[in-house]
C-alpha cells in the first residue's frame, strides 16, 4: 500500500475515474479546502450524488453479470455431465487456471468450468468449490474485491466452505484495492503464500484444499501503477479423495439423504451442511387450530437467487401451521441450484422457461406460476403467493387463517396482503390491527382464484409489454376500486438486496427499518370490521375519538405529536382533488415512509403510528372523512422542493419497483 | 386367519392362493404407509357388485370361501389418490423388504402441459407391485381442474423391462381415463378388509367409456404463433361468457343425466387451439336424438336461460337454441345415427328450407375444456374436417352455416302445413 500514490491519470476504470479523481483531490488539498468551503460542499453534494449513482451502477452490473455467468453455469455444467464418470473413478485431477487483465478461466480435466473475458465485467476474485471426491463445480462466485465491502462477503462465504473442499482463486482486472487485511489474512490461512501481498492489479491464481494443502499458486506483480501484472496461467494437479472422506457421516435417514445429497453438490449454506451439529431441515412448527388456510396453495416465486430461497423457505417452513405439500417452488429458468434447495427441503419445484425479458420476464413467469398452480390444486379457491426474498412471519398462516372468509365473503376486496407500505419500525405498532387500503402491496399476498381466472389470466399483459406485474395489477382498470386488507405490522419481511428492481442503496433506504412481527399466534382485533361497511363505521368512530393535532406546528417535527402513548390524534393536510397527493408525499418524505408513490391510503385517509400513538392523517377536501375536521383547522400544506433539489432527494430510483 | 383360510382355499381347484397372499401382504404393506387405496379390478367389482347387498350388510362376517380374491389372474387393480399421500421412498423400501419387485411409470404432468415451459414436473401414473407370480397394479388418480379425476395412460419407456409383467393385459393403462370422484365403502371380502367404490356397477359403466383425450396443447400453440390470439377486451368479455354459458349448459344437461358433446366451432376451438374461438359468437353443443328428453327445454329456461328457437322436430332435424347472457347463444343439435353415418339438420327460418351435416360414425371421449370435464368425438378430427374441411386449421371470420360447412346437404323444405312447429321463434 505503501507505493500506492493518488494519481489521477491512472484510469483503473473509465466510467469510474473522474469521480475518484475528484475524490482524492479533495482529500489531498486539505488547505486548499479551508479557503473554498462552500465549494467543498457542493463537492460533497456532488460526490453524494455520484456515489449513489455509482453503487446503484454497480449493484446493476453485479445483478446482470451474476445472471450472466450463472447462465455459463448451465451450460457448463452440461459439459461437466459428459466427463463426470471419467472425473470420479480417477484419482487425479488436471486443473488449470488463468488470470489477466481481460479474462480468466477455470479448466478441470479439459473442461471449462469458467471463463469469462467480458468487458466492463466479472471484475475482482472468482472463487471456485470443487468436490474433493468428484471435482464436481460446487460453488462459483466473484466478488468485486476492488469495491468495498466485498471482501467481507469473500469471508463470509469462505468460512462457510466445509474443510476438505477444493478451492480456486482467480483474479481478473483488479482484486486488491479494498481487499483487506482480515481477507488476506482468511487468504493466508487457506495457504496462499502471496495473498498478504497481493497488491494493485497485480496477477493471481491459487489452487488448494481447504484447511489442508496447497496445490498451486502464481502470482504476477504489476510492474507500474498504470499497467497489470503479466498474465498469470498455473496448472496443477489435485488428488482426489473417496467419496466417504468427502461426507460427513450423519445417521442414514430419509431427511440426511436429502441433506447428503444437497451437500455433496453445493456450497456455501453453512451449518445445513456442517458434519458435527448440522442445522435441521425439518422443522415441525406447531399447527394451527382450525387452520382455514392449509389446504391453500403456496406458489414461491423464485429466480436464480438460491441463498435466498434458502432463507426463505426456512422461514416459510418455520411459520405456525404451514402445510409443506401445498407448496410449490417456481423457477424463472433452468437453475440447477435453486432447485437442489427445493429437493434439500422436500419440497416440489418447477422451472420455467424464461420468456421475455426483464419485468416482463418476471411478469409471465408470475402468470405461468399462477396458472400453473390452479392447475395442480384445482380445488383451491385462493393461492397465497410468496417470492424467494422474503422472510415469513411465525404467524403468517394464523394471520390469513383469521382473515381469509373476509376475501371469500367481500367482493369489494380485491387480496389480502402479510405487508404493509408504510409499517416502519417507527409507524407501527399492533400487531392485532388490520387496515383496508386501496394500494396492493404484494409482497406475500392471497388472491382470488375467481379474480385470476376471470379477470387476471384473460388479459394478463403479453411477454412484449415490458411492464411489472404489480404496477399492472393496480393499475384501475384491474382494481376496480377494490380493496386490500393489510395488517399494521407486517407478516412478511423483504430482505432481498440483489433483484431486478433493488439494489443496497434503495433497500437500506426503504426496505430495512420495516417492522415484521416476530410474535407467534397474535389473535387479530375486530377482523369483522373490516367488511366494507363496518369499516366506515369504524373509521368515523375512530375519527370521532381523535385528537386534533396543533395545525401550527411543523408536522415533520417530533412535537407535533405529543409525548402519550395509546391516543388517537388526527391531522388533516390539504388534498385538492383524488389524485392530489402533493402534501401527503411531503409528509411521506420527512415521516421516512414510503414515499416513491402512493401507498397506504383508503379514501384520502392515512393510518399509522407516531410515538406508539395512532395517527390518522386525512386529506382535505377531496376525503370523504373531511366533514370531521373542525371549521377553526386549516389544512396543511407542505410544498416540494423545487426541481432541482428534488433531482437530488429522488435518485435514479424514484421508478422503481419493491418486487 | 390366513393361513387357515389358505388351506381350505388349497384343496379347491381353480382357485390361487397366491394371489390372495399377494393382495393381503400389498394391503398390509400401505396400510403401515397409511396410504388409502381403493379396489377397481373390473373383474372383481363384476362379482363383488353381484353380491353387493349382502357384502354391504355384513361389512365383518368371515367368509366360508375364498369367492374373489382366489380367481388366478396376473393382476389385481388398484387405485391411489394422488392427493392423499405422499410420495415417499419409505415406501419402496418396505416393499422391496417385504419381497415386491416393483416398476414405477412416470410421465408428464398433463395439467402444466397446457401451459407454456414449465418442466421439472414428471408425476407417477402406475406402480406395479409383483411378487411370486402376482402384480398389483395401482393407478394413481389425479384431481383436475372440472372437478374430476384423471389417470395416465401406460407407457413404457425407452429401457424399461417391457417383460416385467404382460402390460398388454392390463385394464387400466391403455388410454388416459377421467372419471368421477367415487364415494368409496370399506368392505370386508374374502376376509380381506378393502375400500371399493360405493356402487360397483356404475364405477364399471363409467369405466367402459372413461377414455380421455388431452387437448392438443403443442398444436393450439403453434397455432397462435401463426394467428395470434384476439387479446381485446371484447375477446375476453366473449370468452368469459361463453364460458359461463358451457358451464351451466354442463350443468343442467348432467343433472337430467344427458349426453352431450362439445359440436361445431366450440369443438373446433377446443381442437384447434384449446379454447373458445372469439369470435364464434355462441356455443355449440351436440346431443344424441335418443337422449332427447322433453325436460330440457323447461330445466334451461329455469336456469335463466329462455329458449331462441326450436327448429325441427323429434323425427327430423330438431335444434334448439337459448339465450345466454350478453347475446352469446347456445345451440343444442341433435344428431341422427344411420348405418354409415350420423347427421343433423338445419332450417332457413325465413324459406323453410331444410340442410342437412353428415358426419362419419364417432364415439365420445372425455376431455377438459375451460375448467369442465366434458365430451368430444374421439375421432376429432374426421369430425372436424367433416364440418369445417381441410382448411379447418385457417381461421375464418365469415361464416355461413348454409353454404360454408363442407358437410351441407341440401335437405328439402318443410311442408308449410308444419312451419308453425318445426319453425318456432322467440
Amino acid at each position: 500500500m505503501d507505493e500506492w500514490k493518488p494519481n489521477p491519470a491512472i484510469k483503473p476504470h473509465k466510467k469510474r475515474s473522474w469521480y475518484l479523481a475528484w475524490k482524492y483531490k479533495l482529500m489531498n488539498q486539505r488547505t486548499l479546502r479551508k479557503l473554498c468551503q462552500t465549494g467543498a460542499v457542493l463537492f460533497l453534494l456532488v460526490t453524494v450524488i455520484v456515489n449513489i449513482k455509482l453503487i446503484l451502477d454497480t449493484r446493476r452490473a453485479a445483478y446482470e453479470e451474476e445472471e450472466e455467468s450463472a447462465q455459463d453455469y448451465d451450460d457448463e455444467l452440461l459439459n461437466v455431465e459428459v466427463p463426470r464418470h471419467p472425473v470420479s473413478n480417477k484419482k487425479v485431477l488436471d486443473v488449470e487456471v488463468y488470470s489477466s487483465r481481460s479474462k480468466v478461466y477455470v479448466a478441470v480435466d479439459g473442461t471449462t468450468v469458467l471463463e469469462d473475458e467480458a468487458r466492463e465485467q466479472g471484475r475482482g476474485i472468482h472463487v471456485i468449490v470443487l468436490n474433493q471426491a468428484t471435482g464436481h463445480v460446487m460453488a462459483k462466485r466473484v466478488f468485486d474485491t476492488y469495491s468495498p465491502h466485498e471482501d467481507e462477503a469473500m469471508v463470509l462465504f469462505l468460512n462457510m466452505v466445509a474443510r476438505g473442499r477444493i478451492l480456486i482463486f482467480t483474479i481478473k482486472d483488479e482484486g486488491s484495492f479494498h481487499l483487506k487485511d482480515t481477507a488476506k489474512n482468511v487468504l493466508k490461512s487457506l495457504g496462499s503464500q502471496v495473498a498478504p501481498f497481493l497488491s494493485w492489479r497485480d496477477m493471481w491464481t491459487f489452487v488448494g484444499k481447504k484447511g489442508g494443502e496447497l496445490y498451486g499458486e502464481k502470482h504476477a506483480k504489476s510492474p507500474a501503477l498504470s499497467t497489470w501484472g503479466d498474465p498469470v496461467l498455473l496448472k496443477t494437479e489435485v488428488h482426489l479423495t473417496s467419496v466417504e472422506d468427502a461426507e460427513c457421516r450423519w445417521p442414514d435417514t430419509e431427511l440426511n439423504r436429502r441433506r447428503k445429497r444437497f451437500c455433496s453438490k453445493v456450497e456455501g449454506y453453512g451449518s445445513v451442511c456442517s458434519c458435527k451439529d448440522p442445522t435441521p431441515i425439518e422443522f415441525n412448527p406447531d399447527p394451527l387450530k382450525d387452520n382455514k388456510v392449509f389446504d391453500v396453495p403456496v406458489a414461491v416465486i423464485a429466480g436464480n437467487r438460491p441463498n435466498y430461497l434458502y432463507r426463505m423457505l426456512r422461514s416459510l417452513l418455520s411459520a405456525q401451521g404451514v402445510n409443506p405439500q401445498m407448496i410449490t417452488v417456481f423457477i424463472d429458468g433452468y437453475y440447477e441450484e435453486p432447485m437442489d434447495v427445493v429437493e434439500l427441503f422436500g419440497l416440489s419445484g418447477i422451472q420455467h422457461t424464461p420468456i421475455s425479458i426483464k419485468n416482463a420476464r418476471v411478469s409471465q413467469h408470475y402468470k405461468a406460476s399462477l396458472t400453473a398452480t390452479f392447475n395442480l390444486f384445482p380445488d383451491a379457491k385462493f393461492a397465497v403467493v410468496l417470492e424467494e426474498d422474503l422472510d415469513i412471519s411465525v404467524d403468517f398462516f394464523s394471520f390469513l387463517s383469521q382473515s381469509i372468509h373476509l376475501l371469500e365473503e367481500d367482493e369489494s376486496l380485491y387480496c389480502i396482503s402479510a405487508w404493509n407500505d408504510q409499517g416502519y419500525e417507527h409507524t407501527a405498532e399492533d400487531p392485532s390491527l388490520l387496515y383496508r387500503v386501496e394500494t396492493m402491496p404484494g409482497l406475500g399476498w392471497v388472491l382470488r382464484k375467481s379474480l385470476y381466472k376471470d379477470e387476471l389470466e384473460p388479459k394478463w399483459p403479453t411477454p412484449e409489454k415490458l411492464w411489472d406485474w404489480d404496477m399492472w395489477m393496480r393499475m384501475p382498470e384491474q382494481r376496480k376500486g377494490r380493496e386490500c386488507i393489510i395488517p399494521d405490522i407486517s407478516r412478511s419481511y423483504h430482505f432481498g438486496i440483489v433483484g431486478l428492481n433493488m439494489n443496497g442503496y434503495f433497500h437500506e433506504a426503504y426496505f430495512k427499518k420495516h417492522k415484521f412481527n416476530t410474535v407467534p399466534n397474535v389473535q387479530l382485533k375486530n377482523v369483522e370490521s373490516l367488511r366494507k361497511d363496518a369499516y366506515e363505521t369504524e373509521i368515523h368512530r375512530l375519527l370521532g375519538e381523535a385528537e386534533v393535532l396543533d395545525h401550527s406546528k411543523n408536522p415533520c417535527e417530533d412535537s407535533f405529536v405529543p409525548d402519550t402513548e395509546g391516543r388517537v390524534y388526527v391531522m388533516f393536510i390539504r388534498m385538492e382533488q383524488e389524485a392530489d397527493f402533493t402534501t401527503w408525499t411531503q409528509l411521506a418524505k420527512c415521516l421516512h415512509i414510503w414515499d416513491l408513490d402512493v401507498r397506504g391510503n383508503h379514501k384520502g385517509l392515512w393510518r399509522l403510528f407516531r410515538k406508539k400513538n395512532h395517527f390518522l392523517v386525512v386529506g382535505v377536501p377531496a376525503s370523504p372523512y373531511s366533514s370531521k375536521k373542525p371549521s377553526s383547522v386549516t389544512p396543511i400544506y407542505m410544498e416540494p422542493p423545487a426541481k432541482e433539489e428534488g433531482a437530488v432527494a429522488v435518485p435514479a430510483v424514484a421508478a422503481a419497483e419493491q418486487t | 386367519n390366513g393361513a387357515v383360510f389358505s388351506k381350505v382355499r388349497g384343496s379347491q381347484s381353480g382357485h390361487d392362493s397366491t394371489r390372495w397372499h399377494v393382495v393381503r401382504k400389498f394391503l398390509g404393506l400401505i396400510a403401515s404407509h397409511n396410504i388409502p387405496v381403493y379396489l377397481i379390478d373390473p373383474l372383481i367389482l363384476g362379482l363383488v357388485d353381484k353380491d353387493i347387498e349382502q357384502i354391504r350388510s355384513s361389512p365383518d362376517g368371515p367368509s366360508p370361501e375364498c369367492k374373489y380374491f382366489c380367481a388366478p389372474r396376473d393382476f389385481t387393480t388398484f387405485a391411489l389418490l394422488d392427493k392423499t399421500w405422499k410420495h415417499e421412498v419409505g415406501l419402496f423400501r418396505t416393499a422391496e423388504k417385504m419381497g415386491f419387485q416393483w416398476l414405477k411409470i412416470i410421465n408428464k404432468d398433463p395439467r402444466l402441459d397446457g401451459m407454456d415451459d414449465l418442466s421439472g414436473i414428471e408425476i407417477p401414473l402406475h406402480y406395479i407391485f409383483k411378487l411370486a407370480s402376482h402384480a398389483i397394479h395401482l393407478v394413481v388418480f389425479y384431481e383436475r381442474s372440472g372437478n374430476y379425476l384423471w389417470h395416465g395412460p401406460l407407457r413404457l419407456k425407452q429401457h424399461a423391462d417391457r417383460k416385467f409383467v404382460p402390460f398388454r393385459k392390463l385394464h387400466f393403462g391403455r388410454y388416459p381415463g377421467a372419471y368421477e370422484k367415487p364415494e368409496l365403502l370399506l368392505v370386508s371380502i374374502d376376509d380381506l378388509k378393502v375400500q371399493i367404490p360405493k356402487n360397483p356397477s356404475s364405477f364399471l359403466e363409467e369405466m367402459s367409456h372413461s377414455r380421455f383425450l388431452e387437448c392438443r396443447y403443442r398444436e393450439a400453440r403453434a397455432f397462435f404463433q401463426l394467428y395470434p390470439d384476439d387479446a381485446s377486451l371484447d375477446a375476453v368479455e366473449f370468452r368469459k361468457k361463453a364460458k359461463s354459458l358451457l358451464h351451466l349448459a354442463a350443468l343442467t344437461l348432467n343433472n337430467l343425466g344427458v349426453k352431450f358433446w362439445l359440436s361445431s366451432g366450440t369443438c373446433l376451438g377446443w381442437y384447434r387451439q384449446c379454447n373458445v374461438i372469439p369470435h364464434s359468437k355462441d356455443v355449440d353443443l351436440g346431443v344424441f336424438i335418443r337422449d332427447y328428453k322433453t325436460d330440457i327445454i323447461p330445466a334451461f329456461q329455469k336456469a335463466g336461460l329462455p329458449l331462441k328457437h326450436k327448429f325441427g322436430k323429434i323425427e327430423d332435424s330438431l335444434e334448439l337454441s337459448f339465450q345466454g347472457e350478453g347475446d352469446v347463444k347456445l345451440d343444442i343439435f341433435f344428431f341422427y345415427e344411420e348405418d354409415d353415418h350420423i347427421w343433423n339438420g338445419g332450417t332457413q327460418a325465413k324459406s323453410g328450407k331444410k340442410f342437412k351435416y353428415l358426419f362419419p360414425k364417432f364415439t365420445l371421449c372425455w376431455t377438459e375444456f375451460v375448467e369442465l370435464k366434458v365430451h368430444v368425438p374421439c375421432e376429432t378430427l374426421q369430425y372436424v374436417e367433416a364440418n369445417y374441411g381441410p382448411d379447418w386449421k385457417v381461421p375464418v371470420k365469415m361464416w355461413d352455416w348454409k353454404s360454408s360447412p363442407s358437410n351441407v346437404q341440401y335437405n328439402g323444405v318443410w311442408p308449410v302445413d308444419e312451419w308453425d312447429d318445426v319453425i318456432q321463434i322467440y
